[in-house]
């Protein structure tokens, strides 16, 4: 009865995970297009939303990665899946108020590990997995889509450069309708399938599936799709204006070359298996397409700051979900621990959104 | 050390295929968008054989483009 008890707060606290993931990385989506008024904001959300829906159910490979390779499937139980969700959900809300673009992707690579390493010890992380499949493509995602946003924009300067910016504008913004849903299509694919994956080892870790031959169920696919597409929906305008803006004043053919070389690297990245971080990729395409023009155009602090959030995403989510665990923990076994610490979680949501507003109303779609 | 971690194949693998793609597809749509702009110039100044050779280049690099944007589909849903 207990077991049944957690999986359902465990499958609840994903779902929830998973919808902010979609609230928290919309700007990756839709920024450029809004910033260089390539699409109008409500319908570039929409869009967006629509996009990752299907793009969720397009492949599951990236989902296989996060169940399997990073953390052994046989050691987990239900109790560390949920510190783990608890850990990426905190973080994604700690960044969303600060406005920051931050990694969801290794948030949850992070709570699973700090979850792990105090309830197994470091035996049960595959050190390769989290290596190999994590943090070498954490850092050289971004430093390529720099590389390529940025070699392309100079492509497209050259090309272009005698004609007039009127039409050539109103080209690459018409352009940004077929990169932008490339994109969303790309995050969908690759995002949505980390909450499978979190799902499927919950499942797993309760008796549901074999540990030894499981493939994600057809309802965690459409439960996981609706959730992120919802998020999506619902958009994070705080991180839309620090991505559309924030960090250079770009143009069309910018926002092109970003969204272009972004997709590219994150399709042949999901294809590879890679739980990418969709929003480093994004991120690095927008400086890179900045800096190319003119190294002065990328508002450098801010980036700073962001590349800092990116570097403590997973060791910080690995210390919320070490603490979540050892909180549940206290309370044995049973559903009784993650009940409390899921009452504490949501009065802690309750306070941000609180502190938050007391600092000005949140954004909205007009002022992003 | 680091050798034995990481897959480099397969990371050199989508490091370049990413490059290609992203340069190659900003590459392909910046020449429709030089082509259609530069027909609509031939089309003022009443040019018909430039005006149709750059619509014909324009309509390349959309058809271009497209199936590049087709492809990154066809590559997700077909792992």
């Amino acid at each position: 009865m207990d077991s049944n008890i957690i999986l359902v707060i465990v499958v609840a606290t994903a779902l929830g995970f998973d919808f902010t993931n979609g609230f928290h990385d919309t700007a990756n989506v839709v920024a450029t297009g809004i910033s260089t008024r390539a699409l109008p904001p409500k319908l570039a959300v929409t869009l967006a939303a629509l996009l990752n829906f299907v793009g969720a159910f397009l492949s599951l490979k990236v989902a296989a990665t996060v169940a399997k390779d990073i953390v052994d499937p046989a050691s987990i139980t239900m109790t560390i899946v949920f510190a783990a969700l608890v850990g990426a959900i905190a973080w994604n809300l700690i960044t969303w108020y600060y406005g920051l673009p931050s990694s969801s992707s290794h948030a949850l690579v992070g709570g699973l590990v700090g979850a792990t390493l105090v309830s197994n010890g470091p035996g049960a992380i595959f050190g390769a997995g989290l290596v190999g499949r994590v943090i070498v493509p954490a850092v050289i995602a971004p430093v390529l889509a720099f590389i390529v946003a940025g070699a392309s924009i100079l492509i497209v300067y050259r090309i272009v450069g005698r004609l007039r910016p009127g039409p050539v504008n109103r080209g690459f913004r018409l352009g940004q309708w077929a990169s932008s849903g490339l994109l969303a299509l790309s995050h969908g694919t690759n995002d949505a399938q980390k909450t499978m994956g979190i799902i499927t080892l919950a499942l797993v870790a309760h008796g549901s599936l074999n540990p030894d031959n499981f493939a994600v169920p057809e309802w965690v696919i459409f439960a996981s799709a609706s959730a992120i597409a919802l998020g999506t929906y619902s958009g994070g305008w705080r991180i839309i204006r620090t991505m559309g803006s924030r960090i250079i004043k770009m143009d069309p053919a910018q926002g092109f070359a970003a969204q272009g070389a972004g997709a590219a690297a994150i399709l042949a990245a999901s294809h590879a298996g890679y739980p990418l971080s969709t929003t480093h990729t994004i991120s690095g395409a927008v400086m890179g397409s900045g800096a190319a023009k003119r190294l002065s155009a990328v508002r450098w602090g801010v980036a700073g700051s962001m590349v800092i959030a990116w570097v403590l995403t997973i060791p910080a989510t690995a210390v919320i979900a070490a603490a979540a665990y050892g909180i549940t923990s206290i309370f044995g076994n049973g559903a009784t621990g993650p009940l409390v610490v899921s009452v504490l979680g949501l009065g802690g949501l309750l306070f941000v959104f609180r502190a938050r507003l007391s600092r000005g109303s949140a954004l909205t779609a007009a002022e992003a | 050390m680091l050798g034995t971690l990481v897959d480099v194949d397969a990371l050199w693998r989508t490091a370049w295929t990413a490059a290609l793609a992203g340069v190659g597809l900003t590459l392909v749509f910046t020449l429709a968008v030089v082509g259609a702009t530069r027909s609509a110039d031939s089309r003022r100044e009443a040019r018909v054989g430039p005006a149709a050779l750059y619509a014909a280049m324009a309509a390349l690099g959309a058809a271009g483009t497209l199936a590049g944007v087709a492809y990154g589909v066809v590559l997700i849903t077909t792992k």
